[in-house]
């Protein structure tokens, strides 16, 4: 399981979410101080403006108090748990928003992931740090498609749509990608 | 586990499928457990992603604080940390035996600290083998203390209640009935425990009745007395 954090903080902060599937506020609240801003980064990226992140993040924090009791801490980390949820309710209101128009993804050549350099490298967690090195490995435009699919919420039909490949190309890219990915972070 | 199955978890994770393969992919999870831990293990990855992120405006908190079903009748303003667990001696001594019953092993062991004797006591108990809940009430400082044995609501919340002379319930909130605990009460509801009151535990949804009555069952309950 990557971690997230050193193991003190990840048990305590999968016991507070425990905690609130108890019920106990004191505990909601102290889940929200340690993971508001990471959450809500996770809303500023999915969604297009800062009242709409916003409105999300508050749906999102209802829905941690509604659905704390799914959690399982013995599947993931509570932090995992709740990006996810975060980012589906971010997905919901994107597609609820109506027509957004999505970016074309450049052609191959034009592609350029943002690579994190080596300070900002330093300054991640430990998980961060290994998924960037590892999506380093991949083609850039793969990696553009992966953080596009995380982000945008766009499924392979979108992202054949949006890079101009055939679905079936697309699919077989992707697919190797992700294998290269698991085989990298194993 | 296969490259066919590990793809699927890592496009689920990663938000590649839509629609009904999406939906196939999800109910997979809800009965694979090797496939479910594969997921979890792609969500993890792809949660990498997600950097630091920025810290929301204030308002932001009250406005979700407000938005969360009331079950006190005053509301919170300050988020003072009263975090101790502590058994008032009373309670104990000749009444029964507490058992704080640790379900989760990465949970540290709560500091028991004999804290002097409440004024106020009642043992809320239903049919027999249902468990009890014993309550103590220090109406000076407001602090409540409860421990619940051998009670288990299960998939649900327990939410204690009092039960004045107008026969009106008022919550005292959520009780956790997996450790012993000390909270302060605000409000009407605190204002009205007093010797022959009754207290009731009810059954309601996680995080307790969205109606600010009970919703379920009273399972347990006892009347307030001097102690």
């Amino acid at each position: 399981m990557i971690a997230a954090g050193p193991p003190e903080t990840r048990a305590s902060l999968n016991a507070a979410l425990q905690q609130v599937a108890q019920g106990d506020r004191l505990a909601f609240e102290e889940v929200y101080r340690r993971t508001s801003a990471k959450l809500f980064g996770v809303c500023l990226r999915i969604l297009p403006d800062r009242t709409q992140a916003e409105e999300a993040l508050q749906e999102a924090y209802l829905s941690v108090w509604q659905r704390a009791a799914q959690f399982d801490a013995a599947r993931g980390t509570a932090m995992t748990w709740l990006i996810s949820l975060t980012r589906n309710r971010a997905i919901d209101r994107l597609r609820a928003g109506g027509r957004h128009v999505a970016a074309p993804i450049e052609a191959a050549s034009d592609v350029h992931d943002d690579k994190p350099d080596g300070l900002a490298m330093a300054e991640m967690a430990e998980d961060e740090r290994r998924l960037a090195g590892c999506m380093g490995g991949l083609e850039a435009r793969d990696a553009v498609f992966l953080r596009t699919a995380f982000f945008d919420g766009a499924s392979y039909p979108e992202l054949a749509e949006r890079s101009g490949l055939p679905l079936a190309t697309l699919k077989s890219r992707i697919r190797r990608a992700l294998l290269k990915l698991r085989d990298c972070l194993a | 586990m296969n490259d066919e199955d590990e793809l699927l978890a890592a496009e689920l994770a990663f938000g590649l499928i839509a629609g009904e393969e999406r939906r196939a992919a999800e109910a997979r999870a809800d009965i694979d457990p090797p496939f479910a831990d594969a997921v979890a293990r792609w969500q993890a990855h792809a949660a990498a992603l997600v950097g630091a992120g920025e810290a929301p405006r204030p308002s932001i908190w009250a406005a979700i604080e407000a938005r969360l079903p009331a079950n006190d009748t005053a509301p919170r303003r300050d988020s003072g940390r009263w975090r101790t667990v502590a058994i008032a001696a009373s309670l104990l001594a000749g009444v029964m035996t507490v058992v704080a019953v640790e379900r989760r092993p990465a949970t540290p062991p709560p500091a028991v600290r004999l804290a002097p004797a409440p004024p106020l006591v009642a043992m809320l108990s239903g049919a027999p083998g249902k468990g009890v809940v014993a309550v103590s009430f220090d109406p000076r400082a407001r602090r409540l203390t409860f421990a619940a044995t051998a009670f288990d609501p299960g998939r649900h919340s327990a939410e204690l209640w009092v039960i004045p002379a107008d026969k009106k319930p008022r919550s005292l909130g959520v009780i956790d009935t997996t450790a012993p605990r000390t909270e302060l009460s605000r409000g009407d509801a605190a204002a009205a425990v007093a010797p022959g009151v009754t207290l009731a535990v009810s059954i309601e949804p996680i995080g307790g009745s969205p109606t600010g009555l009970p919703t379920g069952p009273v399972v347990l309950s006892g009347t307030v007395q001097k102690s």
